[in-house]
């Protein structure tokens, strides 16, 4: 089939067979692909309008046992720099962000290897109640899977304990790229594919909403691509769980993969990838744009690719700071970027419940 | 194209129908939020123009000082003398600064108020001595307006020296915005629209093709971008000689200017590209200088309409860590994995953007001339990439195995016959042809020892005329080749001109040459068979399979058209000035098939040639122009 029939097909709602998305990842043009996924993210999300949440993104220690080697973040337990801190201290840095406005805290650590299962249901029943104005977006399914070994239980019933605490939403990292061809390269003890997929399957049933994310630009290839957004929808279909996917670019600074992969994927690839991804993921709400991982302004561009979500703030973030990655922004200056890309600015919450419009002032040029 | 804008629909109609915009619809381009139904338009646009091609330079940027008479308030880079930041390069500071890879030198620096004009002469010729592969383009209309005031001479006088001393283009600096009112506020000291026209003008006049910029992103209006670009296309219809348009995002830094914005978004980037490429319809190339726009945009505005990369401009920061690799080299690469990243062909050209490197494969070398749109009109690429070139090129390229396939000029097949299969088409003409045309200011047997300037584009037109004047009329001509862009033509006593150039010139006639000669009727009188200039071939290196794939889509492209020439080539011909009935007239005229007396055509040819040649008479006699 010629990639002009697989887009008009997709344009049309038909879902893209997994070969057509291979086809379509190949072959189709920057600017045909964009076409299309515009279609669709209007028709899903109607309106010049883009969302974006005022969000933090500490760390609450980075002690970790995985050995990502696309990872800069991680220290082994007992290794210089090392840090892990405790609840009190973590209350106190969310109380500081509310103050400044943040909604949503997007709290990740590494796996630890002897942090007790309370510690993580003390963060979450703790967040709630003395910080009610965050929501918290705890926990990558392979923490959730480390707290399991740890306390010798079952992820559903470590699920189900931190939702009793009052957790509702998880984020999607750890899923890196779903082939457990390339995954067993790049973190062989981080567990398959399917792994990532059954906690998150868990967390839907039990009632989560989850994004799912992707990070490309290493040793994947097409295929490996159309695996992991396959994937993503066939989780989709079953539990409706996701709000949105967010694709983003390995950045190789400090890291062992680094010396494989020695180049930033280009922003050309980063658009391609959300309008595909807008395409293939004929399931999924919204599609986020980066501004923080890919630049300021391949953010600004990819609005105009299909992804229809601005990502967040991020007031504090370390793990791309440890890869010599660093990128800043203000709530005043991201909605400047969206007024610039020629879109009304909308803040959210973590769910995606809009909370005030803040309508583009002119024209945008 | 499916366009979600409704007012940008009634424009891609007038650019499909090869109309021009007008201001307002520029304003409706640059306000549309349908950016890439924009940026589809322009890449349309920018195809038909350079095919699959974007073409980067080895260059490398000299700024000879930074002591500048000037106090400009957005700019940052000038030093008074005595201050601890200003510097003064000698000739052999900045020769110590070239390799022997740069093909483009691009000299511009501030207006030192002690530096004698043989300075500047001293500096163009000895680059021009020292590295004869790298061409110098120096010198904004700025600096040309200062060197004129300072020294006391015409704007001609000074460009006249230059170009004498080795000088090939100039870039086009200066420009920043044409608006009196944003002069007024920002740039006070600078030269302004009448003054930065006369300059480009006068050097266009000379031979010295020049670039084009604006400054956008501080206080100017969407309305004060548009008429900048329209003013640079009527200046441009007139003189012809604008390579590109460079549009240059302000950046504040310490310059005390305070735009709306600190930085341009990466929307109003990539319309300006957008824009540009469409409102400046009769520019040959739009410009994302990587180094100024950030490497972020520029890959995509390479799907936006822009066809031109800049180049090497100074080579990678990160060279020191690589060992023997040069930075010119580590730059190279990049720009080559920016363009093919765009989904493009890497070129690398020389200062007149004559591409002297491909590096992709499947390239086929597309004639830019009208007469050749039946081929092209309806071609499926396939695995095949486009990349426009005139014939004489096309044969460098082919002979350094950097073309796989194309319509070659007769004498460039005949020359790398061993190399090249023939596909079974090719441009042949009945009894005349309208566009290889001798314009003479003399009859045929007077022009024996004149000289004639001759088309740079093709070697096929020439030795047809060598062989009408030897042959036929047996007089012996000088041929003096004409300059790739802009000529002064009075000096000669004839002058033979090609495709859409012979064409525009048959219809509104060349000023000063009264006599017009059709070389193909001379020949079909004389000999009673049709001339063919050009055959469609490809590499025989190449699988057989490529061959028959190629043949297949060349005859299903012709099979296509049909006879209505007018509709494929409508808006082609408008462009050089012919009325649809004149377009299919002309395109009727031609025979596409490489048929038997095609043949014979090519055999007669060949024995005149070959006799040519054993008398002494050929290629060797012509100077370069």
């Amino acid at each position: 089939m010629y990639v002009q029939d697989i887009l008009a097909k997709a344009r049309e709602g038909e879902r893209i067979t997994r070969e057509e998305g291979i086809e379509l990842y190949r072959h189709a043009e920057l600017l045909d692909l964009a076409e299309a996924a515009n279609e669709i993210r209007f028709r899903k999300n109607p309106g010049q309008q883009v969302t974006f949440v005022v969000d933090t993104n500490p760390n609450y220690s980075n002690v970790c046992t995985i050995d990502c080697i696309f990872c800069a973040f991680y220290r082994h337990p007992g290794e210089e720099g090392e840090y892990t801190y405790t609840v009190d201290h973590m209350i106190g840095k969310f109380k500081e962000s509310a103050g400044h406005g943040v909604t949503t805290v997007l709290l990740q650590g590494g796996v630890h290897p002897s942090l007790p299962f309370d510690y993580y249901k003390e963060l979450v029943r703790r967040t709630r109640k003395e910080v009610p104005e965050v929501f918290p977006h705890f926990f990558s399914t392979s923490e959730i899977i480390g707290m399991a070994h740890g306390a010798g239980m079952s992820t559903e019933q470590v699920l189900r304990e931190l939702w009793d605490a009052g957790l509702r939403s998880l984020p999607g990292g750890g899923a890196e790229i779903l082939s457990d061809r390339v995954k067993k390269k790049i973190s062989r003890l981080k567990g398959t594919s399917a792994d990532w997929a059954g906690v998150m399957k868990q967390a839907h049933r039990i009632g989560y909403k989850t994004t799912a994310t992707m990070m490309y630009g290493h040793l994947e290839n097409e295929e490996d691509v159309v695996e992991h957004l396959e994937l993503v929808r066939q989780i989709q279909d079953e539990g409706n769980g996701f709000t949105a996917f967010i694709p983003w670019s390995f950045k190789p600074g400090n890291t062992p993969l680094e010396k494989i992969i020695p180049h930033y994927a280009t922003p050309t690839r980063y658009l391609q990838m959300i309008a595909f991804s807008r395409l293939y993921l004929d399931n999924l709400p919204h599609i986020q744009a980066s501004w923080f991982s890919e630049g300021k302004k391949t953010g600004q561009m990819a609005l105009h690719f299909g992804a229809d979500d601005f990502g967040g703030t991020l007031q504090e973030e370390n793990v791309h700071a440890a890869a010599n990655f660093v990128n800043t922004t203000s709530t005043e200056e991201c909605v400047r970027l969206i007024h610039d890309a020629g879109f009304s600015a909308a803040q959210r919450t973590t769910l995606y419940e809009i909370l005030r419009v803040i309508p583009t002032a002119e024209v945008a040029v | 194209m499916n366009i979600r804008d409704r007012k940008l629909a009634p424009i891609w109609d007038k650019i499909q129908q090869g109309q021009r915009l007008t201001l307002a619809d520029g304003l409706a381009l640059y306000t549309t939020q349908d950016v890439i139904a924009l940026g589809r338009m322009a890449n349309e646009v920018q195809q038909a123009k350079s095919g699959d091609a974007v073409y980067f330079v080895l260059n490398q940027k000299i700024e000879h000082t930074n002591i500048c008479v000037l106090s400009c308030k957005f700019c940052d880079f000038a030093a008074k003398k005595g201050d601890e930041r200003a510097y003064e390069m000698t000739t052999e500071d900045v020769l110590a600064k070239l390799t022997p890879e740069i093909r483009e030198v691009h000299i511009t620096g501030g207006m030192p108020p002690d530096w004698p004009w043989e300075r500047y002469l001293d500096l163009v010729r000895t680059i021009h001595h020292r590295l004869p592969e790298a061409d110098v383009k120096a010198f904004t209309a700025v600096e040309i307006d200062f060197f004129h005031k300072k020294f006391r001479m015409s704007i001609e006088e000074v460009l006249r020296q230059l170009q004498a001393a080795g000088l090939k283009t100039m870039p086009g600096g200066g420009a920043e915005i044409f608006s009196e009112r944003v002069r007024k506020l920002l740039f006070n000291q600078k030269i302004g629209a009448k003054g930065w026209f006369d300059v480009h003008s006068t050097a266009h006049r000379l031979g010295i093709p020049t670039n084009s910029t604006m400054l956008y992103g501080h206080v100017e209006t969407l309305e004060e971008r548009l008429i900048h670009m329209i003013k640079l296309r009527d200046a441009q219809d007139e003189t012809g000689g604008f390579l590109t348009f460079i549009p240059l995002a302000f950046q504040p830094g310490e310059t005390g200017i305070k735009p709306r914005n600190m930085f341009t978004s990466a929307i109003d980037d990539l319309k300006t590209i957008a824009v540009s490429r469409l409102m400046l319809d009769n520019f040959p190339h739009i410009k994302a200088y990587w180094v100024m726009l950030t490497e972020e945009v520029t890959s995509v505005a390479l799907n936006f309409g822009a066809d031109d990369i800049d180049g090497t401009v100074g080579g990678e920061k990160i060279a020191h860590d690589a060992g023997a690799t040069s930075p010119t080299t580590i730059a190279k690469e990049k720009l080559i994995q920016m363009i093919r990243d765009a989904g493009k062909i890497p070129v690398e050209r020389d200062v007149y953007y004559n591409p002297i490197h491909v590096y992709a494969d499947n390239v086929i070398g597309k004639i830019p001339y009208l007469n050749s749109v039946p081929f092209h009109a309806h071609l499926e690429k396939q695995q095949f990439r486009l990349l426009p070139v005139v014939p004489r090129r096309m044969g460098v390229l082919a002979a350094q195995g950097e073309l796989d396939a194309g319509l070659f000029s007769l004498m460039d097949f005949l020359r790398l016959e061993d190399v090249l299969e023939p596909l079974g088409w090719c441009i042949a003409t009945r009894d005349q042809v309208k566009s290889v045309m001798l314009f003479s200011k003399e009859g045929w047997r007077d022009l024996e020892g004149k000289t004639i300037g001759i088309t740079d584009d093709t070697a096929t037109s020439v030795q047809l005329l060598r062989v009408l004047l030897e042959k036929k009329y047996h007089v012996h001509a000088t041929f003096e080749r004409l300059h790739a862009g802009v000529n002064d033509c009075s000096r000669f006593d004839a002058v033979l001109l090609i495709g859409d150039e012979a064409l525009r010139h048959n219809k509104a006639g060349l000023d000063g040459f009264e006599l017009v000669f059709d070389l193909a009727s001379e020949w079909y009188e004389w000999q009673k068979l049709p001339f063919v200039f050009a055959v469609w071939a490809i590499r025989k290196a190449l699988p057989e399979e490529s061959r028959r794939d190629l043949a297949g889509l060349l005859e299903r492209s012709l099979d296509a058209c049909g006879d209505d020439f007018a509709s494929i080539a409508g808006t082609h011909g408008r462009r050089i000035g012919l009325t649809e009935a004149e377009t299919q007239e002309y395109l009727e005229g031609f025979n596409y098939k490489l048929g038997e007396r095609e043949q014979e055509a090519i055999r007669v040819f060949r024995r005149f040639q070959a006799e040519l040649a054993a008398s002494g008479v050929g290629n060797g006699d012509s100077r370069e122009g």
